[in-house]
């Protein structure tokens, strides 16, 4: 058993070190669609957080409170609300994005920013209002405010930003339903794993896990260092 | 708010049939208050009476709950920008804020703020880096200053912008006599070159005696008057005495 799993690791290197064409495209399908979700949604859902922490308007816990609950909705659930605005009929349908990357970024922007808004919503609400307070008395404007205060937030908002890059590169619901899983078009690591494990070929799924796995160890590892420089500030 | 302009006028802020409470609990009240260039104020009044309030108003950081204050004499903004009193009147808090970075960061932050940074700006920035003696300090990170140190860098970084109005809540307290001479040099500096100043304490200091006019929230109430009382600045000229370093 134990040698079987060696030659299953063996072989998923192998395909890994060996730059198979087929694994590295699904890699680099996974990863352009979801760089270019989270580039999209990045600067509108940190403004939309910052303006709810830091305005007062009626409805505004009606607002946060259904951004937090569209973190929480399956992917799945997701893809089929996309799938149906994207299908012939739909109300996006003639933009022909189903079963396209397009398609995905669009399914995929709907997942990341609900989790980008309320992460960042609740970074700017805990930084101290003398940061904007003392930035904008010394003449900034609102702009250079909002990035001053981004810049004193900077740990917690890169957070956010890893923890949305997490949930859309490994969702699978929207992914399949709405990318259609097809080779080299739009099969991404999460559908290709799901597809190779049906198929019992774990080799390439065991690869395409190790990817995963490793871009979680860099990524935890490189903000394990950033939270350990950002030490507590005294006032 | 509004914003009016007027070419040669005095930079000022005025404030009209001011109220400002929260929800029920009125914190108080004025008729008219004028802060203009030039005006060296001494705001007085007890803890929780609103004097940091009161200058985060003229400041533009929040809004009263009723009246209105407008400031004049300053530049017109560009088109495309918001007519506000923001960053027309530095308020300067009583623990400052130092944005994370290194102590040159901060005493730049108020000139990055700015279009061009000329010569005399830069000359400026040196000598407010001699005044507040953080020549040392200045790769040092801002957090592991002293509460002296920290102070004297918050002052030094609005001294450097050159404000036309600057308001200091608390400046010299908690800080030793040595940080409060530096301050206190560094303010006097700013009086001679005409800035207004709103000082707020709740009990005499060195600077209260370089105020002309005083504002006292008592009852509830702003009440202004051209005569500073008789302030016990015993324990001040200690501090002062011959010991303004005016810089050149």
């Amino acid at each position: 058993m134990s040698e079987g799993w060696l030659a299953l690791l063996q072989q998923a290197f192998r395909l890994l070190l060996s730059f198979d064409p087929d694994v590295w495209s699904i890699i680099n399908v996974s990863f352009s669609v979801s760089f270019a979700a989270l580039f999209i949604t990045l600067i509108p859902s940190i403004m939309l957080g910052f303006f709810l922490a830091f305005t007062h308007f009626p409805g505004r816990w009606i607002v946060t409170n259904l951004i937090q609950t569209l973190q929480s909705i399956p992917t799945v659930v997701i893809g089929l609300l996309v799938y149906l605005l994207l299908t012939r009929n739909g109300a996006m349908g003639d933009l022909k994005w189903l079963f396209s990357q397009n398609g995905m970024i669009f399914g995929q922007m709907l997942i990341c920013a609900p989790v980008l808004v309320a992460l960042s919503q609740a970074a700017f609400a805990s930084v101290d209002r003398r940061a904007w307070e003392t930035s904008r008395t010394l003449g900034a404007n609102w702009l250079m405010a909002i990035w001053t205060v981004c810049r004193e937030l900077r740990v917690a908002l890169l957070l956010a930003i890893v923890a949305a890059f997490s949930r859309i590169l490994t969702e699978v619901g929207c992914s399949m339903m709405v990318g259609g899983n097809i080779m080299n078009v739009t099969r991404n690591i999460p559908t290709a794993i799901a597809l190779e494990t049906s198929k019992g070929d774990f080799a390439q799924a065991i690869a395409l896990g190790l990817v995963l796995l490793i871009l979680a160890l860099v990524l935890n590892f490189a903000l394990g260092s950033l939270r350990g420089k950002a030490l507590p500030r005294s006032h | 708010m509004s914003l009016s302009v007027a070419p040669q006028m005095k930079a000022a802020v005025e404030a009209t049939d001011l109220v400002m409470q929260f929800d029920d609990r009125r914190l108080f009240s004025a008729q008219k208050l004028r802060f203009v260039e030039g005006d060296v104020i001494y705001l007085q009044g007890d803890n929780g009476s609103g004097k940091s309030t009161l200058m985060k108003l003229l400041a533009g950081l929040i809004s009263p709950s009723h009246g209105r204050v407008i400031c004049q004499g300053f530049s017109q903004p560009a088109w495309w920008q918001a007519a506000s009193l923001l960053g027309k009147a530095v308020y300067l808090h009583q623990h400052p804020y130092l944005f994370d970075g290194t102590v040159k960061y901060n005493l730049t932050y108020g000139l990055s703020t700015r279009k061009s940074r000329t010569k005399a700006l830069q000359q400026r920035l040196e000598q407010a880096i001699n005044m507040a003696q953080l020549a040392d300090l200045l790769q040092h990170s801002a957090s592991d200053l002293s509460g002296g140190e920290r102070q004297r860098l918050a002052i030094a970084r609005a001294w450097i912008c050159q404000p036309k109005l600057l308001m200091l809540d608390e400046p010299i307290s908690n800080m030793d006599k040595h940080s409060q001479k530096l301050v206190l040099a560094m303010i006097n500096q700013l009086k001679m070159e005409g800035t207004g100043l709103l000082i707020s304490s709740h009990q005499t200091c060195g600077l209260t005696a370089l105020c002309q006019q005083h504002w006292h929230i008592k009852d509830q109430i702003i009440h202004t008057s051209q005569h500073v009382p008789n302030l016990d600045t015993q324990q001040d000229n200690s501090v002062m005495g011959s010991h303004y370093v005016i810089a050149k």
